[in-house]
């Protein structure tokens, strides 16, 4: 049987699988028109800065660059003892020549930021060059080490050695308190210096415990709110909205006010007699603190995805698991709760993923646990200039939250989500 | 009426543009500190000068103007920045270098503008704005007895209860030391000295953690300027380190029962940076040479408890006293660097900061994930 046999044709003579795939590729590109704005958004809003932090997370070429004598010298030295007078030598070169095109300060940054002290010695360096008092012809070694004790520290350089090449993943490493020793191995930073890990696990810890208070409270507050008459419902969403419309800062005070030790909520304790006036509870500036005012910031963020789950979920349902002979536990925990679960994936995930990059409320009411990983990216942004720590950092973060989101839909299936 | 409001539109849109690009825009904190920039020194020299000096807020840090400066789009003049700013901002490039003596003006009696600033600049690209004090102050009605010096701020045993301090390690390793019984020497660098070494720091954070772990003592952390004061009147803590603007505010504005100490305070400044290829920087230059002066700096202290960066402005301010807005306080007590309150004190050293600041840091952080 051929196919041309089968040709069904259009009035105008062409065959009709052509003619119907020319009207829908027309169609195809106007959907495709339509999308454009928001895929070209999404583009350079989302994907652009995404690849060019990863690519600055990475990339170390300007020192590579600046310093290429010092590093070729570099490449048969073991790393165990000082190095020899050839590396001294070309660094002094390499290091002149910076400071002929004024670039020596950006040396001293960049070393810095590897091993904090850098920047003096570096600047006593360039102040010798700069008044002719460096010998060329004497040995750069002794002259070097003589101006200040660091450059006869041998960490100093080994530092300078570590970042050669053009591309690096230490910065990934520096945010699990892990560099490259002198080995080529990775090894543990100081036992003092060990901080990342800490905040690692305590921003997660702080995420996961909002998410799962926001739960426990926001489903009660939902469930009410989709079956309440109108009327009160209507009051009641107004409740939930109205700390949203406030400005963060500001509920962030307020919880400072209630909370701290001379506050309201203490006195009132001291007051009725629950506790005495010397022996009062801490509940500000400690994880209790974070865990209340992030949990009422965050909370809206759970109820509004819950609640349009909820509202389309027929009450005839529950009666029918009821009079089926369940108990009211038995038909709310097999009939309604699997229908709410999209709603409660939806909540938890928006919960999580803005627990995890939260900073300023645990700032202000955490007191000593109050720095979170965040707090580490925006202080590498905004203080140190070290950009590609923070974006190594940040990426960290993003991997986490993508992880989450996977473990999220092997569970429970992402097709599942139902934000309203 | 629909074509009009977008004639409308785009006319105010050509208009905002053509003003700004006439304007000299300077970022600084906001608030208080910001009004007083404002009124004591900003609208004085635009005025004079006949240009418009736009104040805009910004949040500390490099990052937006090195972000504005990899865009391509600097849209800032001048920047009221920290002293390790400064240094930075100068290595990367960001900053105009200036020639003191040439691009400021000398002071009345003929000082050179270098030789009239109160501490060398940290690097070329600042002009010395203000010095202002980490002291620390108490509440009089919570604290029984009279905390005189830094090493009461440590006595838990004669002046019982928490402390605030601030969040990061910044000036509380030195005041820890201070207390520990360093002489600070000349500026402060006996502190220093004793910071560049292992022991030292760890005597710092020791210092800080036996207050911070004792029963009769305790710690909450700081971040923002306006808690101290707070924390203090609400009696959450009988003592708290802060800004010496906030607890002037606090006294004289608002009648709070707070006495600051001066002894063992740490002088920290502010600078003007120029930015470098910013969109108005000839008169920018100019506007800065002329808020930088004796007479207009000493104007920003009308308005708030900071001290002018030139000596010779303090002249100004002893002459007319009393110089305080609501023209009864007299504001030389209350300058940070009036010979009474810098009988013991350190001058919080930018170049230790930004050479240690990271490692610090973590250390700092790590003493506090420990408590």
């Amino acid at each position: 049987m051929s196919s041309e046999t089968n040709k069904i044709l259009t009035t105008d003579g062409i065959p009709l699988e052509e003619s119907l795939k020319k009207a829908e590729r027309k169609n195809k590109i106007k959907a495709f028109l339509l999308v454009c704005p928001l895929l070209l958004f999404l583009i350079i809003t989302y994907v652009f800065p995404i690849g060019e932090m990863f690519t600055r997370s990475i990339d170390d070429k300007m020192i590579t660059n600046m310093l290429p004598n010092t590093f070729k010298s570099m490449e048969s030295w073991d790393g165990q003892d000082m190095p020899e007078e050839s590396v001294f030598e070309n660094f002094y070169i390499d290091f002149k020549k910076l400071v002929e095109n004024k670039e020596h300060g950006k040396l001293a940054q960049r070393l810095n930021k590897e091993k904090n002290g850098f920047n003096t010695i570096l600047k006593k360096l360039f102040r010798q060059i700069q008044r002719n008092k460096i010998d060329e012809n004497g040995s750069f070694k002794d002259q070097i080490t003589s101006l200040h004790k660091r450059f006869n520290d041998i960490e100093y350089w080994r530092a300078i050695k570590r970042t050669a090449p053009p591309y690096t993943m230490a910065k990934y490493l520096k945010g699990m308190d892990l560099f490259i020793d002198e080995n080529g191995g990775i090894a543990q930073v100081e036992e003092d210096r060990r901080i990342h890990r800490i905040l690692w696990l305590r921003t997660l810890e702080i995420a996961f415990f909002v998410t799962v208070f926001c739960f426990l409270m926001g489903y009660p507050i939902a469930h009410l709110l989709a079956t309440l008459p109108m009327k009160y419902s209507n009051l009641l969403m107004i409740c939930v909205l109205l700390p949203f419309w406030t400005s963060l800062l500001v509920r962030t005070a307020s919880w400072m006010i209630l909370l701290q030790q001379q506050g309201i909520v203490n006195d009132f304790f001291v007051m009725i007699g629950l506790v005495s006036d010397d022996n009062r509870p801490e509940m500000m500036y400690n994880k209790v603190g974070t865990y209340v005012a992030m949990t009422q910031i965050l909370l809206p963020f759970m109820v509004l995805p819950l609640y349009s789950v909820m509202k389309t979920i027929s009450p005839s349902l529950m009666r029918a698991g009821k009079s089926l002979g369940g108990t009211p536990f038995v038909a709310f925990w097999k009939v309604y709760f699997p229908l709410t679960i999209p709603g409660i994936g939806a909540g938890c995930l928006l919960v999580f993923i803005l627990a995890i990059g939260y900073y300023i409320t645990p700032a202000l009411v955490g007191g000593a646990s109050g720095t979170l990983i965040s707090n580490q990216i925006a202080y590498h942004m905004k203080t140190t200039l070290d950009w590609s720590f923070a974006s190594a950092m940040g990426l960290m973060l993003l991997t986490g939250v993508l992880v989450v989101y996977w473990i999220y839909n092997k569970l429970v299936g992402v097709d599942n989500i139902k934000l309203g | 009426m629909k074509k009009l409001t977008k004639l409308f539109l785009a006319l105010s849109f050509a208009l905002s543009i053509t003003t700004s690009a006439f304007a000299v825009t300077v970022a600084s904190w906001g608030g208080a500190y910001t009004e007083s920039q404002k009124l004591g020194y900003g609208d004085p020299t635009a005025s004079k000068l006949g240009i418009e000096i736009n104040w805009v807020d910004y949040s500390g840090g490099l990052s937006e103007i090195k972000a504005q400066k990899e865009a391509g789009a600097i849209t800032w003049d001048i920047i009221d920045v920290f002293a390790f700013d400064t240094i930075n901002g100068c290595d990367e490039g960001i900053f105009v270098e200036f020639d003191f003596d040439k691009d400021f003006p000398a002071a009345p009696d003929g000082t050179p503008a270098s030789k009239d600033f109160f501490a060398p600049m940290p690097s070329k690209c600042a002009v010395g704005n203000i010095l202002y004090s980490w002291n620390y102050a108490y509440n009089k009605n919570n604290v029984k007895g009279t905390p005189k010096t830094i090493k009461d701020f440590f006595n838990t045993k004669k002046f019982p209860g928490k402390r605030a301090i601030y969040k990061s390690a910044l000036t509380n390793l030195e005041i820890a030391l201070a207390a520990d019984g360093i002489k600070p020497g000349k500026g402060g660098e006996k502190i220093y000295k004793a910071l560049e070494t292992e022991k030292g720091v760890q005597r710092a954070m020791d210092k800080i953690k036996a207050l911070c772990t004792d029963p009769q003592g305790g710690c909450v952390f700081w971040s923002a300027g306006a808690q101290p004061p707070e924390l203090l009147m609400s009696g959450e803590v009988v003592m708290a380190t802060g800004w010496n603007g906030r607890f002037f505010n606090a006294i004289v504005g608002e009648g709070a029962p707070l006495v600051q100490v001066w002894d063992g305070q740490g002088l920290d400044y502010e600078y003007f940076a120029l930015v470098k290829g910013g969109p108005n920087e000839a008169d920018a230059k100019k506007a800065l040479a002329m808020m930088t002066n004796t007479e207009m700096l000493a104007g920003s202290a009308k308005y708030i408890a900071y001290a002018p960066y030139r000596i010779s402005s303090l002249d100004v301010i002893k002459k007319n006293e009393p110089w305080y807005k609501d023209g009864k306080t007299e504001m030389m007590p209350q300058m940070p660097t009036a010979p009474n309150n810098t009988k013991n004190y350190f001058l919080v050293d930018p170049f230790f900061w930004a050479d240690n600041g990271t490692e610090l840091g973590e250390k700092w952080e790590a003493m506090k994930a420990g408590l």
